[in-house]
């Protein structure tokens, strides 16, 4: 039988430091997701170069950022690179870790969205004189980031969510590690993970409505 | 006539209901098991022995109390934050979990009186010049998250305005982040230092100093309005302590010497 008692009044008091702790963890999540996308394209350029080192580079990226639990690549970032004597702080370990995640799954994403768009507009404009380059910065990559808007949207919303595996490296000013703190203080456990939760919800929503709206704006046709 | 009979019927009804309004003790008694929360990665409070069964103080303790309620005991294992949605859900009775009795949490579950009490010890890098607790100020210093030396530790760090709080999920992970050099000091139960210092799990760490911090007092835990129940606990530890079964405890577990003193001079409970 579940014997409790909701008293909400000492969870709700520490709202305003669980709200601080959802700022710090969308900027951690909008910081990765920036990174994530330029680290994203650098992969994608890499597998389209041909030059081998480079491509294998991207594989090994994609392959362990994708096949590997986020939890873990986090937690190497801070014990694995610190029994190198590599020390970074908390927060650093966490953004690191979400970017390297972000731009393994960002890339394959970038892959697919590729595969939508027909070569005979690279040798279009080939054919109007612009280099390989120009060609792939002015004319594929801006359909590309175009297709892969909404998987960038889902990708943006896993980022959030990961920001509270930040635990496992003694992050503790996102919104997870605020709410696991205030609950060592007080156990009033269902409480403030409850109300956690539903700021989580509201970030994600948001973003979800925000992505919908840009994307009516800038996709018409 | 109809009215008055109707009105005898309610009167014997509610008579009946109210007597089946048992509490926890005697639902305990009822089913004959005592569930207790254990935290079994915390010796020597709580650990598993070779053939994975559960050992320890704590565990011993909750066998105490199941003997004097007549009844089995029933170890469930929880990490230190599961411990109250344990309580909650009512999947196990009480915590037998090295639960610190702060005032805050006290606002939420029923703590008994203390059954054991910790002192803390300060340990630092080896390459970190450190010769007393002071020294921790301004340094990079954690502890593991929940506890009480992790509140202290947290408070002290806010209180001098430099340095760094982290708070690792584990005991385990708080000493490696000090072994690499991570963390500059810790703050843990004596017994945790010491355990980790010997066994050269940890190369490079060396205890510095006790802990200025209030002893450390912690106490069996249920649900807040169990007064039944805590009640028949608090006279259960005082017995504990009468018979010397706690002195006894205390050198299977913790090793020689005197168990911390579990009275505060000059005031009643």
């Amino acid at each position: 039988m579940f014997n409790y008692n909701f008293r909400w009044a000492q969870a709700l008091n520490s709202l305003p430091q669980m709200l601080e702790g959802a700022l710090v963890t969308m900027e951690i999540a909008i910081l990765s997701m920036a990174v994530g996308i330029v680290v994203a394209i650098f992969l994608t350029v890499f597998r389209l170069s041909g030059q081998r080192v480079l491509a294998a580079v991207a594989t090994i990226w994609v392959e362990v950022a994708r096949n590997t639990p986020a939890l873990f690549q986090i937690y190497m970032v801070h014990f694995g690179l610190g029994s190198f004597g590599i020390h970074l702080s908390p927060y650093l370990s966490l953004l690191i870790g979400i970017t390297f995640n972000n731009a393994g799954y960002l890339a394959e994403n970038f892959r697919g969205a590729l595969k939508a768009i027909p070569d005979t507009q690279t040798r279009a404009a080939r054919s109007l004189g612009m280099s390989a380059g120009q060609a792939f910065a002015n004319v594929v990559m801006p359909q590309m980031l175009r297709i892969s808007f909404l998987p960038m949207t889902n990708q943006m919303v896993w980022a959030i969510l990961m920001t509270s595996l930040g635990a496992v490296v003694a992050m503790n000013t996102d919104l997870y590690g605020v709410t696991s703190d205030l609950n060592a203080r007080t156990f009033r456990t269902f409480e403030l993970f409850a109300i956690a939760a539903v700021i989580f919800y509201l970030i994600t929503k948001a973003i979800t409505l925000a992505a919908r709206l840009l994307a009516a704006r800038l996709f018409r046709y | 006539m109809r009215t008055s009979i109707l009105a005898a019927w309610a009167v014997a009804a509610t008579a009946v209901a109210l007597p089946a309004q048992a509490d926890k003790l005697d639902d305990i008694i009822a089913s004959g098991t005592l569930r207790c929360a254990v935290v079994l990665d915390f010796p020597p409070m709580g650990s598993r022995d070779a053939q994975n069964n559960p050992i320890g103080f704590d565990v011993d303790y909750c066998s105490d109390l199941a003997a004097a309620l007549g009844v089995t005991a029933e170890v469930v294992e929880t990490t230190f934050p599961e411990r109250i949605p344990a309580l909650m859900s009512g999947s196990v009775d009480v915590a037998v979990a090295s639960t610190s009795d702060t005032l805050e949490r006290a606002k939420t579950v029923g703590f008994t009186i203390p059954y054991y009490s910790f002192e803390n010890a300060v340990v630092a890098n080896e390459k970190v010049e450190m010769s007393n607790w002071e020294g921790m100020k301004g340094k990079v210093v954690g502890a593991t998250a929940g506890t009480y030396e992790a509140i202290w530790l947290e408070g002290k760090v806010k209180e001098w305005g430099e340095g760094e709080f982290r708070p690792y999920q584990n005991q385990a992970d708080v000493f490696l982040a000090l072994s690499q050099g991570q963390l500059d000091a810790t703050v843990s139960t004596v017994e945790v230092a010491e355990a980790n210092v010997k066994s050269g799990n940890f190369p490079g760490i060396k205890i510095v100093d006790k802990a200025p911090m209030v002893p450390d007092y912690v106490a069996l835990i249920t649900l807040r309005e169990e007064y039944g129940l805590i009640n028949y606990m608090n006279l259960f530890i005082n017995q504990q302590v009468r018979t010397g079964r706690y002195a006894e405890l205390y050198k299977k577990w913790v090793g020689e010497g005197e168990p911390a003193d579990l009275t505060v001079k000059g005031v009643y409970r």
